[in-house]
């Protein structure tokens, strides 16, 4: 045994340097491959972006000062101007942030300091149904059910048949599950002698919990936010069926801010959402129509690319380390 | 027993690929031979006397179609194509409902279909596009669709509306009382079809004089090639005459989708014309417009199959149009219709 022992160690010290592994190598190369095709892929989906949007840019019908600076939408006769696409996009996704915000941190703490073992188990794998659910479904019950509702709540006047609130509101009920999922784990992670500290210092337990815990757990829980910013930003289906089929178009100092640019219960169609609609209707290859999509969707792109590069810098920056 | 095992299935995959072969085979040949039976006898009925159209058996028809087009089309050649399977076609068709414009491109530039759907004449740009891909498309004339101008049961005020209250109405009105004075101050909300449907290009034609700006610059406009969309929006508008901070959604589509929903929406009458099998037969409701559907001889040849839909939709047409809730096409355009097919085929 003693000798064998030995002869093994030897092996091993040898091997370092010298002897391959043809399985180890198989293993290596494929994982290398697995993480290279998602990033191939992302070159790919850039490039696409790049190259047909540069083709919409390069028409005389459209400026980049036009498409940045005007306030209408309407490619068929060539107004072009990205605003009321972001506008509805940042409304539903804000509406969203504000649902599932409090609901997911609420959930997240919760099932991290609360519950018992026992209805963690339980609550757990519930919420994740929600996460199952398809998001064509969402949107009807965007429709069928959240307008509805909103509409016995502060009357027919003043809430449209599409409108973005309800559309927000239930693209917020989709994302509590990541967020609470992700900020539960992050939760979860703080070493309990943190909590053991608290409690001896005589903290209560809701004190403990928003004071040490929350903060320790402050770079995870940004991060699961600014996934689901993302998530809501990007989310089609349900924008496409509930919020409208057509740009909440503007004019400054002519609308009202409130009663008609900013009021999240008129219909105003997303990035998305236009993308979707526009495309439904089969556009021929060199119309500037097809072109106007992909520079939504490059700007679309550009607007979750910074908020994930944000969301980096924070998390670097408010990264507490234990252990 | 594992080899033995594995044996067995090999012999089955074996015997499967032969039977599915003979299968592929079999379906080969009753195509082949009805095709020069149906070719045989349309050309023995055509002989037969000018105007003599042809009957076409269904059970005798193989091979796909492929159709694309118009949405106000669609439900119509839906029916045909529903029928048409009833009665034994043994192929498949497919019917895309992404709008006339966009039919006429995949049928002219693309040259992906047979059968072009459309809710308005061809354009002369479309006919060069066809024939620059050597396709010389053929009309036939299939009925005749009112449009239908439509509110929310809801809205009690208005039941009829001028073709000058209409260019208001989907322009630059902001509440129905800039439209007429007598009516409430609601805020107007619009649904229209989107700008690649026959519909939107028959309505900008008569309502703006072919001038897409004004309507396209609306405040609250909903554009959808989805009709159901359209029907959905103006129906939940929650328009009450009495409450003018409600809105009062108008819209406007192919009289088979008011047909459809008449229960949850009220059709104007326009001009003081009601849309109705009456005053669309005697010409006199305004916002009617024929319907169509277009192919060429050499795909009608090429493919029989095709050629004896388009004849089976123009036999039976009128037995299903108005189920659908469109109105026949005048006598004379029909006839017309199977002239231009008896030509086609000889």
């Amino acid at each position: 045994m003693a000798t064998e022992a030995s002869s093994v160690g030897d092996v091993r010290a040898a091997s370092l340097k010298k002897r391959s592994r043809p399985g180890e190598m198989v293993i290596h190369g494929s994982l290398f491959i697995a993480a290279a095709i998602s990033i191939v892929t992302t070159i790919g989906i850039v490039y696409e972006l790049g190259k047909e949007a540069l083709l919409f840019f390069q028409s005389k019908d459209v400026t980049l000062g036009e498409f940045f600076s005007s306030t209408t939408w309407q490619p068929a006769i060539l107004d072009f101007g990205i605003w009321p696409l972001v506008l509805a996009t940042l409304m539903v996704s804000v509406i969203a942030m504000l649902v599932a915000l409090p609901i997911g941190l609420a959930t997240a703490i919760y099932l991290s300091e609360y519950a018992s073992e026992r209805w963690r188990g339980i609550l757990k794998p519930i919420l994740e149904v929600l996460a199952g659910i398809p998001t064509v479904v969402y949107g009807y019950f965007a429709l069928t059910f959240m307008t509805p509702l909103l509409r016995s709540i502060l009357g027919d006047g003043v809430v449209e048949i599409f409108n973005d609130a309800s559309a927000g509101i239930v693209v917020g009920i989709l994302i509590i599950p990541l967020v609470s999922s992700m900020a539960e784990d992050a939760l979860h992670a703080v070493p309990m002698s943190l909590r053991e500290a608290a409690h001896a210092l005589g903290a209560t337990k809701l004190e403990t919990s928003l004071r040490v815990v929350l903060p320790a757990a402050l770079s995870g829980i940004v991060a699961a936010f600014v996934v689901a910013i993302s998530r809501a930003i990007g989310e089609t289906m349900v924008v496409a069926i509930a919020a409208g089929a057509g740009p909440k178009n503007f004019t400054l100092g002519q609308d009202s801010l409130f009663g008609h640019i900013l009021n999240p219960f008129v219909a105003g169609e997303t990035m998305t959402g236009h993308i979707v609609r526009i495309s439904g209707g089969d556009l021929s290859y060199d119309s500037i129509d097809y072109n106007s999509i992909f520079a939504i969707g490059l700007t679309l792109f550009l607007i979750t690319l910074s908020l994930n590069m944000l969301s980096r810098r924070f998390v670097a920056r408010f990264r507490e380390v234990y252990e | 027993m594992m080899r033995r095992s594995f044996r067995l299935a090999a012999v089955l995959a074996v015997v499967m690929l032969i039977v599915a072969a003979c299968a592929g085979g079999d379906s080969g040949t009753t195509t082949t031979a009805s095709a020069p039976g149906e070719t045989t006898s349309t050309s023995a009925s055509a002989a037969q006397g000018d105007g003599m159209f042809p009957v076409v058996d269904p059970l005798d028809v193989a091979g796909d179609i492929v159709t694309a087009g118009s949405s106000t089309v669609f439900p119509l050649s839906e029916a045909m194509a529903a029928r048409f399977e009833d009665e034994g076609y043994g192929g498949r068709i497919t019917i895309d409902s992404i709008g006339s414009g966009a039919g006429f491109e995949r049928f002219c530039e693309q040259g992906e279909t047979d059968v072009a759907n459309a809710s308005r004449p061809i354009k002369d740009s479309e006919i060069e596009s066809c024939r620059s891909i050597g396709r010389e498309p053929i009309e036939f004339r299939v009925g005749t669709d009112a449009l239908a101008v439509t509110v929310s049961p809801t809205n009690t005020f208005a039941a009829d509306i001028t073709f000058e209250e209409l260019a208001v109405l989907f322009s630059t009105a902001v509440t129905w009382q800039d439209v007429r004075p007598d009516w409430p101050a609601n805020p107007i909300q619009r649904f229209i079809p989107g700008t690649d449907s026959g519909t939107f290009d028959y309505f900008v034609e008569e309502v703006f004089d072919e001038d897409e700006a004004p309507i396209l610059n609306a405040a609250n406009l909903q554009l959808s090639e989805d009709d159901n969309v359209l029907v959905q929006g103006i129906e939940g508008d929650g328009c009450d005459p009495d409450n003018s901070a409600t809105t009062c959604a108008v819209g406007f589509f192919g009289f088979a989708y008011y047909a459809e929903n008449s229960g949850q929406l009220n059709v104007l009458a326009v001009e003081g014309v009601e849309p109705n099998a009456g005053n669309v037969d005697a010409g006199t409701y305004p916002l009617a417009r024929p319907l169509f559907i277009y192919s060429t001889a050499d795909i009608m040849k090429e493919k029989p199959q095709v050629g004896d839909f388009i004849n089976f939709y123009l036999t039976y047409v009128n037995e299903e149009i108005i189920d659908v809730g469109y109105f026949p096409a005048p006598p004379d355009a029909l006839e017309a219709a199977q002239q231009a097919w008896l030509e086609a085929m000889s």
